[in-house]
């Protein structure tokens, strides 16, 4: 009853796997399937006095986790692990953290609700709903809800940004832009280089408005 | 996507050349401009996906917008219903270098989407509807811009504007009239460095007013369905 029996479906694995990008193929290790109860058992331990107990964070530059998609949680910690996000809050959490340590934590954040965002300048969403839909052209900034989605919900390796907090989401812009936030892919840097820091505060007010 | 697949021989064949040397690739295309077997001899040999292009096109969608139809004012080019050809070697181009975009080309690096996922979203865009409702110009010298056209393009590019996929001649019909007009000046103007030498030859002897004339012409062709 090996692999042998399926020599088709092993091919479009190959192919599926061959056609994802690097980031994903570095996840395929040793790891079991995701065991979203022991996922909760070790957020709850380590992760909730910060991201809260449901990955609802109450503190506004502590990122949500609640919905988070598993590709990008993964991608994320796995970037702090090897030191390419930068922060000294989370890099020595991330390295605490085994392959199935992170699968199940992943696994659990990604089925929390998250809860609805707050605006703390109401007076800038119009320009930042613009933004986040038309982008702006005039310096090549493509609309945010190519990737993130309309609803700000995302996938796979485009993070979910609806709800979360905008004091968070704004320095993580500014971040990208100043290039310390530099690992991954370039489109999120070139994308924060070509946004005004008004239109930067504005669309992080409108992701937070969004559901 | 019928047609990547068909090219798979001659590939093989300019493959082969390719490993024998430089020298002698490089004199295979049918069409009047040489094109260099590079990534785009490995993108036509792919099959393309429509299913996967259309995930895969989440990263273009910021600029050509969902349904490929980009934006006139932005001269961001429709995208929709282009031959699958034409798109995989303007691909090509910028990701070699060959053709400029400042703007999209961040989006677009070798980092960013593999060969695969760029055969699967040309065979996503080639097979969507070309949107009707299409940036034009003013249509006050649309007679005249059907004579230039007539007499100048429609060898090429065919007489309802609607390209040959094979010979990488792009469709015009249901072009946004900005986007038709500022590259055929800089066609005109040896700005965009990837153009068909041939056409240049033939914009040469074009004034401004006969390229907006001319561009106000294609962009309103709505070839029949084939
Ligand atoms: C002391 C507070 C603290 C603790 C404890 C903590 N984090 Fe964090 N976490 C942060 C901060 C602050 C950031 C944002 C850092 C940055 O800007 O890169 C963050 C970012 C993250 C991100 C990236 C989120 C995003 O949207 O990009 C993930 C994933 C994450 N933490 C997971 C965890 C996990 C899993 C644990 C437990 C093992 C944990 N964190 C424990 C403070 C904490
Ligand atoms: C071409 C696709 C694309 C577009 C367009 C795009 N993004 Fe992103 N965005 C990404 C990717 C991919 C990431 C994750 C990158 C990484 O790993 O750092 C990201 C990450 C982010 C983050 C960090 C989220 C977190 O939890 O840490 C924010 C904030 C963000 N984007 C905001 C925006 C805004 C605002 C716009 C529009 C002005 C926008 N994005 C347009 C692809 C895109
Ligand atoms: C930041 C906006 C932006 C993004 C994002 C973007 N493009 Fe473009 N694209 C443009 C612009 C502008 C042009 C016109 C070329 C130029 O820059 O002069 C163009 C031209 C093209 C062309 C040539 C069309 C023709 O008729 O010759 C193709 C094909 C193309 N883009 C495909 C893509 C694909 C595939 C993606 C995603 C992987 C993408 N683009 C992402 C802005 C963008
Ligand atoms: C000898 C054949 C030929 C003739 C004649 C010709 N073209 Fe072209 N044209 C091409 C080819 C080939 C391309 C694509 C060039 C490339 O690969 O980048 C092109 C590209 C274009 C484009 C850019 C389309 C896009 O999607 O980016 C425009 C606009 C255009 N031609 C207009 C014209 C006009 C107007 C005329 C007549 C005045 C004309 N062409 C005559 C072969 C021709």
């Amino acid at each position: 009853m090996g692999l042998r029996h399926y020599p088709s479906m092993l091919g479009v694995t190959l192919l599926a796997v061959l056609s994802l990008p690097a980031v994903l193929t570095s996840e395929a290790g040793s790891t079991a399937g995701p065991d979203i109860a022991r996922g909760q058992a070790l957020a709850g331990g380590e992760c909730a006095g910060c991201h809260g107990a449901d990955g609802n964070s109450e503190i506004p530059t502590f990122p949500k986790l609640a919905g988070q998609h598993v590709v990008y949680l993964l991608k994320e910690l796995n970037d702090y692990n090897q030191a390419h996000r930068a922060s000294d809050i989370m890099q020595p959490m991330a390295a605490s953290l085994s392959e199935q340590d992170k699968l199940d934590i992943a696994h659990f954040y990604a089925r929390q609700k998250p809860a609805p965002g707050t605006v703390a300048k109401p007076e800038l969403l119009a320009l930042g709903k613009q933004v986040y839909l038309e982008g702006n052209s005039k310096n090549g900034v493509p609309s945010c809800d190519g990737c993130h989605d309309e609803d700000g919900a995302g996938s796979g390796k485009f993070p979910r940004v609806a709800g979360q907090h905008p004091e968070y989401l704004l320095e993580e812009l500014q971040r990208y832009a100043s290039g310390k936030r530099s690992h991954g892919t370039r489109v999120m840097r070139t994308v924060a280089e070509r946004l005004t820091p008004e239109e930067a505060e504005a669309v992080s007010q409108y992701m937070a408005s969004l559901e | 996507m019928k047609q990547a697949t068909m090219t798979c021989r001659p590939l093989l064949i300019s493959l082969l050349l390719l490993a024998a040397g430089p020298g002698l690739a490089g004199s295979a295309d049918p069409g009047s401009q040489p094109v260099r077997e590079d990534e785009l001899t490995v993108l036509l040999s792919m099959p393309g996906d429509p299913q996967r292009g259309q995930e895969s096109y989440r990263l273009c969608r910021g600029c050509h917008k969902a349904d490929g139809s980009g934006k006139a004012e932005a001269e961001y080019p429709q995208l929709a219903g282009q031959h699958a050809r034409v798109l995989l070697k303007q691909m090509a181009d910028v990701r070699a270098g060959r053709r400029d975009s400042p703007k999209m080309n961040p989006f677009i690096e070798h980092g960013e989407v593999s060969s695969q996922e760029l055969a699967d979203i040309a065979a996503f865009l080639e097979n969507l509807p070309v949107p009707s409702a299409i940036g034009l110009g003013d249509g006050r010298q649309l007679e005249l811009g059907k004579h230039l056209y007539l007499r100048d393009c429609a060898s090429c590019h065919g007489p309802n504007g609607e390209g040959d996929g094979q010979r990488f001649y792009p469709r015009v019909a249901g072009q946004h009239y900005p986007y038709l007009y500022r590259e055929t000046l800089e066609s005109r103007d040896r700005g965009r460095r990837n153009a068909n030498p041939e056409m240049v030859r033939v914009l040469k002897h074009y004034v401004d007013s006969d390229i907006a004339a001319v561009s106000d012409y294609m962009a309103r062709l709505r070839p029949a369905k084939p």
